[in-house]
C-alpha cells in the first residue's frame, strides 16, 4: 500500500485499544505493529485486529523491524519514559504520542523531556479535553477578559472507579492513585486556563486503597494571584464516568464549565445579568471516526497532521510535564500538612 | 414522508445515563425504582411505544420481570436488548486492566458454554478466542432476560461495533450475526456512532443489510453523527432494505420534541425511532404526539 502512515501501539491495554481503533479507522493510516508483554492480550488481539499486525514483546525489536512512522505509548504510566527513551534510541525520526500524564514523577517527566533533544518527529501527551469544544470555549472566555479579572475558582473532578481495593496498577504505589490516574486532566486545564503556581496547600487520603490516595484537596495560589482550590475523588457514588466541574468567578462575570456544557453570567451595562448555556451539542463536533468521546480523535488527528506538517502538536511533552511537577506539589505540600 | 413503523422506548434515564447533563442523569436516577418504570413503559404502551431497546442492567433486568408478570405483551411489545452493558466493564477495565476484565466476563459464563469453548479449540485457545468468549457472554446475559416477551433485534453495543469495525473484525460480527439468528432466532442488530463507515464496511464485506438492524443517532443538530451529519444522511437515502432505527433524534434532549420530528419525519428509510421518557406524563405526552405522525 502507497502513502499509508503506519502506526506502532505499546501496550495494549484500554488505551491503546482506543487509540489503536481510532488511527486504524482513519484514512491512509493503520496500526501496523503492537507490542504488548501480556501473551493472553496478544492471542486475543490476534484474533480481533487485523491479520497483517505484527506482534511483539520488546519494543525495541518492534523499532528495528518495522518502519513506523508514529508510536502511541499507551503502557502503564510508569513504563512511558523507558519506552520513551527505546523508541527513541531506535529510531529518531519517529514522533511520540504519550497517554496521559507524562510520567510517574517530575523527574520521569524531566527525562522524557531531555530524550526529546534527540527526536526529530513530534510528540505529544494525551490531554485530550483540550480538544473539546466547551473548554476551548471557556479558554477563549478567559483569555478575552469578558468577565473581567479574575477573582477565584473551585473546581472538582469525580468518579466512581474504586469502590473497593483495585487490583490493577492504577492502585499501585509510586504509578496510581487518583492525583495519577483522575486529576491530571482538571489539573491540566487549570495550568492550560491560569498559568503557572506559586504555591500550593494539600490533604491527601487514601479510602479503599491501601497503597495510595482515593481523594486530595488542593488550594492555589497562581503567579497571577488567582486562587482557587480543587476536589479530586474516584470513590464518589453514582458516577456513571467521570465528572469535571469547574466554576470561575470574576469581577464582571461567572463561568460555570463542565465536559457537558457552559454557562457563562456576564453583569450587564445597566445592572441586569446576561446568562449563554451553551452544550456539546451548541457545537459541531463530528470526527472522522468515533470511539468513546470525540477529542480522542480531535487529538490524534492533531498528533497526525503534527507529523504532516512538522508542527508541534498541543500539549507537547515539555507543556504536559507541568501537570507531574504540579502532582508532586500537591503531594509534597500534603505530606507538610500531615 | 414514510410512516415510522416502530415506535421504541429508550432505557437512558432508568440507568442514569444523560448525554446532555450527568447531574441531571443522576437526579433522574434517584427518582426512579424499577416500579416507576414500568409506570412509565405502560403509560408509553398505552399511546402506542411498540418496543423497548434497553442494555443489560440489573435495573432493567428487574424492570422487565415486572412488566411480564403485570401485563400481557402479546408480540405487541418487542425487546431490542443492547449488549454487553459497556459502562460496567469500562470501570472493571480501570479497576482490574484488560486481563482481569476478560477473566470477570469469562467468570460470568456458564459451564457449559466454557467446557463448549474448550473443545471448540483446546484449552490453550480458550486465551486466544475473543469471538468465542463474546458468544458466551453474549448468551450468557441474553439468558438473564425474563422471559415473556419477544425479543426482535439483539444489539451488539457501540463499544463494541464500533471498534470491531475501525480493527475490521470481520470474524467477529459474522460470529455475532449467526449466534443471534441461529440461537435466538432475532434480528442481528448494531448499534454505531459511525453510521457512514458501518454501512461501508457491511458492504466491502459483500454483508447484505436486509438481514441486520442498525440503531444510530440521527438528529438536526448532528449530534453524534460521524463522519458528519450530511455523510450519515447520504448513506440512509441510499440504503436499500437495511432496517435502521434513529436514536438520539432530540440530540439527548437538545432539541425539542417538535423540532426533533420535524427533522426526523424528512428522512427517508427508517425503520423506527427511540426516544427516552422518565415520567409517565411525559411518555403520554411524547408517545401520544408520535403515534400521531
Amino acid at each position: 500500500m502507497n502513502n499509508v502512515r503506519d502506526v506502532g501501539i505499546v501496550g495494549l491495554g484500554k488505551m491503546g485499544i482506543l487509540h489503536g481503533g481510532i488511527v486504524n479507522a482513519l484514512p491512509n493510516c493503520r496500526v501496523k505493529a503492537v507490542c504488548e508483554k501480556e501473551k493472553f492480550v496478544v492471542k486475543m488481539a490476534q484474533r480481533a485486529m487485523p491479520k497483517d499486525v505484527s506482534y511483539y514483546d520488546d519494543c525495541a525489536s518492534m523499532m528495528e523491524n518495522e518502519n513506523l512512522e508514529a508510536v502511541f505509548i499507551t503502557t502503564p504510566i510508569n513504563q512511558h519514559v523507558p519506552v520513551i527513551g527505546e523508541v527513541v534510541k531506535a529510531k529518531p525520526d519517529v514522533s511520540l504520542f504519550v497517554e496521559k500524564p507524562l510520567a510517574e514523577s517530575a523527574n520521569s517527566a524531566r527525562l522524557a523531556c531531555e530524550a526529546t533533544a534527540k527526536l526529530r518527529g513530534v510528540h505529544m501527551v494525551g490531554f485530550q479535553k483540550r480538544y473539546s469544544p466547551i473548554y476551548q470555549h471557556a479558554k477563549r472566555i478567559i483569555e478575552n477578559e469578558s468577565i473581567g479579572d479574575l477573582m477565584f475558582f473551585r473546581a472538582h473532578s469525580y468518579s466512581s472507579d474504586v469502590v473497593r481495593e483495585g487490583k490493577s496498577w492504577r492502585s499501585k504505589k509510586g504509578i496510581g492513585g487518583v492525583l495519577l490516574d483522575l486529576a491530571p486532566h482538571l489539573l491540566d486545564l487549570l495550568l492550560w486556563f491560569f498559568g503557572d503556581i506559586e504555591s500550593i496547600s494539600a490533604v491527601r487520603r487514601s479510602l479503599y486503597s491501601k497503597e495510595v490516595e482515593d481523594y486530595a484537596y488542593a488550594s492555589f495560589k497562581f503567579k497571577s494571584t488567582l486562587t482557587g482550590h480543587i476536589d479530586t475523588c474516584w470513590s464518589v457514588r453514582g458516577f456513571r464516568l467521570p465528572e469535571i466541574m469547574i466554576e470561575i468567578y470574576g469581577r464582571n462575570g461567572n463561568i460555570l464549565l463542565s465536559d457537558d456544557m457552559i454557562k457563562v453570567e456576564l453583569a450587564e451595562s445597566n445592572g441586569s445579568r446576561g446568562t449563554q448555556v451553551l452544550h456539546k451539542q451548541s457545537f459541531d463536533n463530528s470526527v472522522p471516526f468515533l470511539l468513546d468521546e470525540p477529542e480522542y480523535t480531535k487529538e490524534d488527528v492533531s498528533f497526525l497532521d503534527g507529523i504532516s506538517r512538522g508542527s508541534t502538536p498541543v500539549p507537547d511533552f515539555v507543556e504536559a510535564a507541568k501537570v507531574n511537577v504540579l502532582i508532586e506539589r500537591i503531594i509534597e505540600a500534603a505530606s507538610e500538612e500531615s | 414522508m414514510t410512516k415510522i413503523k416502530n415506535i421504541l422506548i429508550g432505557d437512558n434515564a432508568f440507568i442514569g445515563v444523560s448525554h446532555l447533563s450527568h447531574s441531571k442523569a443522576r437526579e433522574t436516577l434517584q427518582r426512579l425504582d424499577a416500579e416507576k418504570i414500568v409506570e412509565v413503559i405502560s403509560a408509553a404502551r398505552s399511546c402506542g411505544a411498540n418496543g423497548f431497546t434497553f442494555t443489560v442492567h440489573p435495573t432493567n433486568l428487574q424492570v422487565l420481570k415486572e412488566l411480564i408478570g403485570s401485563q400481557s405483551l402479546n408480540g405487541s411489545f418487542m425487546l431490542y436488548p443492547t449488549l454487553p452493558y459497556a459502562a460496567g466493564y469500562v470501570r472493571t477495565m480501570t479497576e482490574k486492566g484488560v486481563v482481569g476484565t476478560l477473566a470477570e466476563m469469562f467468570g460470568q459464563v456458564s459451564i457449559l458454554d466454557r467446557a463448549k469453548l474448550v473443545l471448540e479449540g483446546g484449552v490453550q485457545s480458550l486465551a486466544g478466542n475473543p469471538i468465542g468468549v463474546m458468544r458466551s457472554y453474549v448468551n450468557y446475559e441474553l439468558a438473564r432476560i425474563p422471559k415473556g416477551a419477544a425479543i426482535r433485534s439483539v444489539l451488539l453495543h457501540d463499544v463494541v461495533t464500533d471498534l470491531a469495525v475501525s480493527y475490521r473484525s470481520a470474524d467477529l460480527i459474522q460470529s455475532y450475526i449467526e449466534n443471534i439468528r441461529n440461537k435466538w432466532h432475532a434480528t442481528p442488530g448494531f448499534v454505531t456512532r459511525n453510521f457512514s463507515k458501518f454501512i461501508e464496511f457491511f458492504n466491502q464485506m459483500g454483508w447484505n443489510l436486509r438481514d441486520v438492524l442498525v440503531m444510530t443517532p440521527f438528529n438536526r443538530v448532528g449530534f453524534q453523527m460521524n463522519p458528519s451529519k450530511e455523510a450519515c444522511e447520504v448513506s440512509l437515502s441510499k440504503l436499500e432494505g437495511g432496517k435502521v432505527i434513529a436514536m438520539s433524534i432530540m440530540a439527548a434532549g437538545y432539541l425539542t420534541l417538535e423540532d426533533a420530528l420535524d427533522y426526523i419525519s424528512k428522512l427517508q428509510n427508517l425503520d423506527g425511532i427511540t426516544i427516552g421518557v422518565s415520567t409517565p406524563k411525559h411518555a403520554t405526552e411524547t408517545f401520544a404526539r408520535l403515534k400521531s405522525l
